[in-house]
């Protein structure tokens, strides 16, 4: 029986219900110390003086940069533009956000961690901050870059101003996105200890990407990379926001160097994610887009311009955000004329990062937008103008302006879906009805968009980044007693991938699910995995699982063949029992033929060496694009301007569904981060620089109350790879800027050209569109 | 300065500091990690144990205040190695992901249970409303929820 | 996220409480339910030298009639005060404060003396007239609501003192409406009227550093009084706006179309 298409009870969910996770801020060790990091109150500074002696006399270990050897982390590129900046462990000399960790001090407990951080004294010289990414630069952030681009591209197709001169109408607008924080329940957390016996690191790390980390902190602390071991257990959550290896890290890596045997712990506190963990999506896109008198989309003109923060994010760089924005801005609308230019600009805010969807909920806004503005003003539907310019399946494969190919093409069928799902023709008569009534007007929000998923080495390359992120290894073992392990290069913040690594593998080597075991998250046991991010792992991590299961496979009914004297073509593995082809009788058990690859050599059949496992690699290469569609409808309380989401569909091509509970908690919770950064959160600096929503009472994340009830459907259309899949992590996030601001500007013909959607937005809008209903026309002369 | 407390039955007396949070003494003194920390500040829920059957969240309450008190975590749900109703209906229903929200989720879905016994969707997500999930979009717990309300 | 040091003391009357302010010279602090207090000492924001728990003060947990008014301990819990059946208003205003896990710890005589101009319990204890009592170490006074709060976070309770009570006035008819952004956030406006005595009484919180008495008799001129800021949550024209509706929501759950 296939374990691939069904939900069977995940691996993860004993230990985690039951309060027995095994997540990094549970590690107790003997002798283990408390990191409290000294942080920065100030956006913009020089460091004048650094006095950790008040704290020293108080028993306390600090660390500065230069007690730490001076390390600095350099996200690398090779596109032309790029600016190569420099992010020091702790800063040095100057800071360059509210939040920057300056130096480390070390306590037998948190608490006296944070009391001794208290006794080290900086005195800063503050200068000039720069905030806004689009405002005339201040100060510069880098000396490198005195204009404080990082980073500027072109993407460049057709004949764009040409094209936008003769089209019949030209839709301009400028918009902006709000500024978010990924806020994974659990924070960033680590622990590490140095054995200098061997000169042996092992890092116990949050992160969705440990093989990377053991990569770049070998490099960076010069330490042999088999040296290091990096463990991922539970990990809270990470949406891409625990993708980034931190100066945090690095600085808790090299005090563990510096206190040899020493465990020494850092837990990430909610304030500190909201200061210093990666930011996202504050962005601006300044658009000119020419339409044909039928809607068609002719050309778009667009400059992006992306708040990367003070720091070009390591290893990802400052490119993360822009190069996205630009290469995907277009996302499933066939266009032949673009040109748009990106870049990242520093400022004196946290560092960007990559966030679930990276950059899309803020390109895909900007798409829709001009797509509904265009639409109005033909007099079309949302829904027609979308038919006319998504790409079909028979365009496939896809060659989009910015030279991505889209594979999948199934845009129309996601739409249709979609709007049947949410009672569309229902909805228009409801909205209808209630247009010049007192009821509260009634709006219909849409949204489709390609997720880039799986992202081969081809796919990977855009950004230049001295590594290519296309291949996971996966190493599957038959242990003697016949039951299996593997090992694999994936991880998991949730996603649940030890259930599913284990249902591939169980139906590629044709054992029970319940025979499966999976480790993931340490590099002490598998051979390399990427981790996880741009919703890679079930393209890739499970094309290795894959692999390297039928790898295993052939060599046990390599085995079995010699055993039962068969040929091995004429046998099948099923349920851990070989058979041979018409002859049910002649049987062997998997346990049996483990036991002999491992403990009767005596039986080994000739030229088959002992032990059963394999390993194998995976890339696909390109990608696989996933299509999505998402409608909504809204009702808009006019006197509060309080949104009420009514309904709320999205139907996805995820291609082969490997474990359809786990692909639908994807997308509701994808949807549920879209909606919280549509209506809800936002960061907020001040004019000097200073976090304004530095708590969760602040920064609001949306609850059970605020969520609808979510409607999720699929269109299923194997992807061209081993397992038919696409990824899912992310698609969910790209729609809900879209379409509820969508369904705002439907419900009150107004445009919205900012985010969130907060209540006094849309209070204010309100109140604009009834002033335009009564702007007075002069009378006419009799 | 001492607290003797009941944690899931087991006594414990403790010298801790008073400022030590109860949330802290359970993790780092009593073994109970299951307790998660996710803001300290009273607004994600994480931390929410049970303090004589009433819903608290742990990282607001100092461990001292605990003095005699009966304290439930997420690790007395068990018993004898079965899964405690709502537990189960999480695992059924995929009421959680990544798992770190899921401690808190299910005391304060004890407390509902045994306050609303015939929850609807609409209630439960209301109740449910100081609990932060990060993973899920609510959508599998509410589910979960609804079927242990239904199953008892 | 670690509070800084004190030193806690635990007594069980309200006696030794005012003694062990009193030692504190102004140093000390009462910690009743925590839920406000305790994250500004997370964040060291607040770090009294002395935490005075009175959670095993003896005789602050009733919640009873007296005379007209219903008397409610210090140590009432919002839960408690949501469930009751007494003050119909109190046990309406208790269920919108905070989640369950807030309500089982906060206390009313905490939320009077915290004097948060967004809470909802100063606004009730203003638009009904309540009396609250003091206890200090000349002994009892009785201080009106309207003259407690001075300003957000402030009152003008002396450190040494402690409240112990409060005692709502029940109206014959009321109101109440708040705004949210989510459920159980703190409300950026809420509105309270009551008719106490004959006299209708309305009062709004989060749209000054208290909360504020309206004199207006109908919600509409109820925008004129009020001179919110405007702050993250949105302009001072739509924290108006939304008193006003506020307001127009109240009066009408009240039944009452105009302040006599």
């Amino acid at each position: 029986m296939s374990s691939l298409g069904t939900s069977p009870p995940r691996k993860e969910d004993r230990r985690l219900v039951t309060g027995r996770g095994r997540f990094v801020g549970d590690l107790q060790l003997p002798r283990m110390r408390h990191v409290a990091f000294v942080r920065s109150p100030i956006a913009h500074a020089r460091i004048e003086n650094l006095d950790a002696e008040p704290a020293r006399a108080a028993g306390y270990r600090v660390f500065t940069q230069a007690d730490l050897g001076g390390i600095v982390l350099r996200a690398q590129s090779a596109l032309p533009s790029y600016v190569e900046t420099g992010q020091p462990a702790l800063a040095e000399g100057k800071v360059r956000f509210a939040g920057e960790p300056v130096a480390a001090v070390v306590a037998p407990d948190r608490y006296r961690a944070e009391d001794g951080a208290e006794l080290v004294e900086v005195d800063y010289a503050p200068l000039s901050p720069v905030v806004h990414a689009w405002d005339a630069a201040a100060a510069a952030v880098h000396d490198e870059a005195p204009d404080n681009i990082l980073l500027e591209r072109t993407f460049d197709a057709g004949d764009t101003d040409a094209v936008l001169e003769r089209a019949h109408l030209v839709v301009r607008r400028e918009l902006t996105t709000n500024r978010h924080a990924g806020n994974p329940m659990e924070c960033r957390a680590g622990v590490a200890l140095f054995d200098p016996a061997d000169r042996r690191l092992t890092f116990w790390s949050g992160t969705q990407v440990p093989h990377l980390v053991r990569n770049m902190i070998a490099e960076l602390l010069g330490l042999a990379e088999g040296n290091v071991r990096v463990v991922a257990p539970d990990v809270g959550g990470g949406f891409g926001v625990k993708s980034v290896l931190y100066p945090e890290d690095v600085a808790l890596c090299a005090i563990a160097l510096k206190m040899p045997s020493t465990p020494v712990k850092w837990v990430e506190d909610r304030v500190e994610h909201l200061a210093a963990a990666t930011h996202a999506r504050d962005h601006r896109y300044v658009l000119t887009a020419g339409f044909d008198e039928d809607g068609t989309l002719l050309a778009l003109q667009a400059d992006v311009t992306c708040n990367v923060g003070a720091y070009s994010v390591y290893p990802w760089t400052a490119g993360i955000e822009p190069l996205m924005a630009g290469g995907l801005l277009t996302g499933p609308y066939r266009l032949e004329h673009y040109r748009a230019t990106v870049r990242g600009v520093a400022t004196n805010t946290a560092p960007s990062g990559p966030y679930r969807g990276v950059a899309r909920p803020a390109s895909v806004f900007a798409m829709e937008t001009l797509l509904d503005d265009a639409a109005a003003q033909l007099g079309m539907t949302g829904v027609d103008i979308r038919r006319r310019n998504v790409i079909r399946p028979e365009d496939i494969p896809y060659t989009m302006p910015s030279r991505l190919v889209d594979d999948s093409g199934h845009y129309d069928e996601c739409l249709t879906k979609a709007l049947d799902a949410i009672g569309y023709a229902d909805l228009l008569t409801e909205q209808q009805r209630r247009r010049g009534t007192d009821e509260p007007p009634i709006g219909i929000g849409f949204a489709c968009y390609n997720e880039l998923t799986g992202l081969g080495r081809a796919a990977s390359a855009g950004p230049r980044m001295p590594f290519r992120t296309g291949h996971d290894a996966c190493t599957v073992r038959v242990n003697p007693d016949g039951r299996v392990t593997v090992f694999s290069g994936v991880t998991s913040q949730g996603q649940g991938l030890e259930t599913t690594v284990a249902q591939i593998v169980a139906d590629a080597l044709g054992v029970g699910y319940d025979d499966v075991d999976v480790r993931i998250g340490d590099t002490d046991s598998s051979l390399w995995g990427f981790g996880a991010f741009s919703s890679r792992q079930a393209v890739i991590g499970g094309g290795a699982a894959h692999r390297s299961a039928l790898a295993t496979r052939t060599k046990v009914l390599r085995l079995a063949a010699g055993l039962l004297e068969a040929d091995p073509d004429d046998l099948v593995l099923t349920n851990g029992v070989i058979e041979v082809k018409g002859s049910p009788d002649t049987t062997i058990g998997l346990p049996e033929v483990a036991r002999v690859a491992y403990l009767e050599s005596n039986r080994l059949p000739d030229g088959i060496e002992p032990g059963l496992e394999a390993t194998e690699f995976y890339d696909p290469i390109r990608g696989a694009f996933a299509a999505g569609a998402q409608v909504a409808a809204v009702e808009i309380d006019r006197t509060t301007g309080s949104i009420r989401i009514l309904r709320y569909a999205c139907v996805e091509d995820a291609g082969r569904a490997m474990n359809p509970q786990i692909v639908d908690g994807q997308i509701a919770g994808s949807i549920a981060q879209g909606i919280g950064g549509a209506l809800y959160e936002h960061l907020v600096y001040d004019t000097d620089g200073n976090l304004s929503t530095g708590t969760l009472l602040d920064y609001l994340m949306p609850t059970s109350a605020e969520m609808p009830e979510l409607v999720i459907g699929h269109v299923e259309r194997p992807a061209a790879n081993p397992l038919g899949v696409r990824g899912v992590g992310e698609g969910g996030t790209l729609g809900p800027n879209a379409v509820l601001a969508g369904a705002v500007s439907d419900a009150l013909g107004v445009r919205i050209d900012e985010l969130p959607l907060s209540p006094s937005v849309v209070w204010t809008a309100v109140r604009r569109a009834a002033e335009d209903h009564v702007t007075p026309t002069p009378p006419e002369e009799p | 300065m001492n607290v003797d407390m009941i944690v899931d039955g087991e006594r414990f007396e403790l010298d801790v500091e008073p400022r030590h949070t109860l949330a802290d003494v359970l993790r780092e003194q009593c073994g109970r990690t299951g307790t998660h920390v996710g803001c300290e500040h009273g607004v994600c829920g994480a931390c929410t144990v049970l303090v004589d059957d009433e819903p608290v969240r742990s990282c607001l309450m100092f461990a001292v205040q605990a003095e005699g008190a009966v304290v439930r975590t997420v690790e007395g749900l068990e018993q004898d190695g079965t899964l405690h109703p709502l537990q189960q209906a999480f695992v059924d229903r995929h009421g959680l992901q990544c798992g770190f929200c899921t401690p808190g989720m299910l005391m304060t879905a004890v407390h509902l249970l045994d306050t609303h016994p015939g929850a609807d969707r609409e209630t439960i997500r209301e109740e449910m409303s100081g609990n932060i999930c990060r993973c899920t979009g609510y959508a599998g717990i509410v589910d979960a929820i609804e079927e242990a309300a239904r199953s008892r | 996220m670690k509070c800084a040091p004190f030193e806690y003391v635990r007594p069980t009357s309200v006696d030794d409480v005012l003694a062990a302010l009193a030692e504190a010279d102004g140093e000390g602090k009462i910690l009743a339910g925590g839920q406000s207090l305790v994250p500004v000492m997370a964040l060291r924001m607040a770090r009294p030298a002395v935490l005075v728990d009175v959670n095993r003060v003896d005789g602050l947990s009733a919640l009873d009639h007296a005379g007209g008014n219903v008397h409610v301990g210090a140590l009432v819990r919002h839960q408690a005060l949501a469930a009751q059946t007494l003050h119909p208003l109190l046990a309406e205003a208790a269920r919108h404060i905070g989640h369950t896990a807030v309500r089982t710890r906060g206390t009313a005589g905490g939320s009077i003396a915290h004097a948060d101009p967004a809470a909802e319990l100063p606004v009730v204890a203003v638009a009904t007239g309540a009396t609250v009592t003091v206890a200090g170490p000349q002994g009892d006074r009785w201080v009106a609501a309207e003259d407690l709060f001075a300003g957000p976070l402030m009152t003008t309770l002396d450190p040494g003192e402690m409240v112990t009570g409060v005692d709502f006035p029940v109206p014959t008819r009321w109101g109440f409406a708040e705004f949210a952004r989510r459920h159980g956030d703190f409300a950026l406006v809420t509105v309270v009227v009551a008719e106490v005595g004959g006299e209708v009484r309305t009062a709004v919180g989060g749209v000054g550093p208290v909360p504020v008495r309206a004199r207006a008799t109908r919600p509409e001129e109820l925008a004129d009084e009020l001179s919110p800021t405007g702050d993250l949550h949105g302009t001072a024209d739509f924290r108006r706006g939304v008193a006003v509706e506020m307001a127009r929501r109240a009066f009408a759950s009240a039944g009452i179309r105009e302040a006599a």
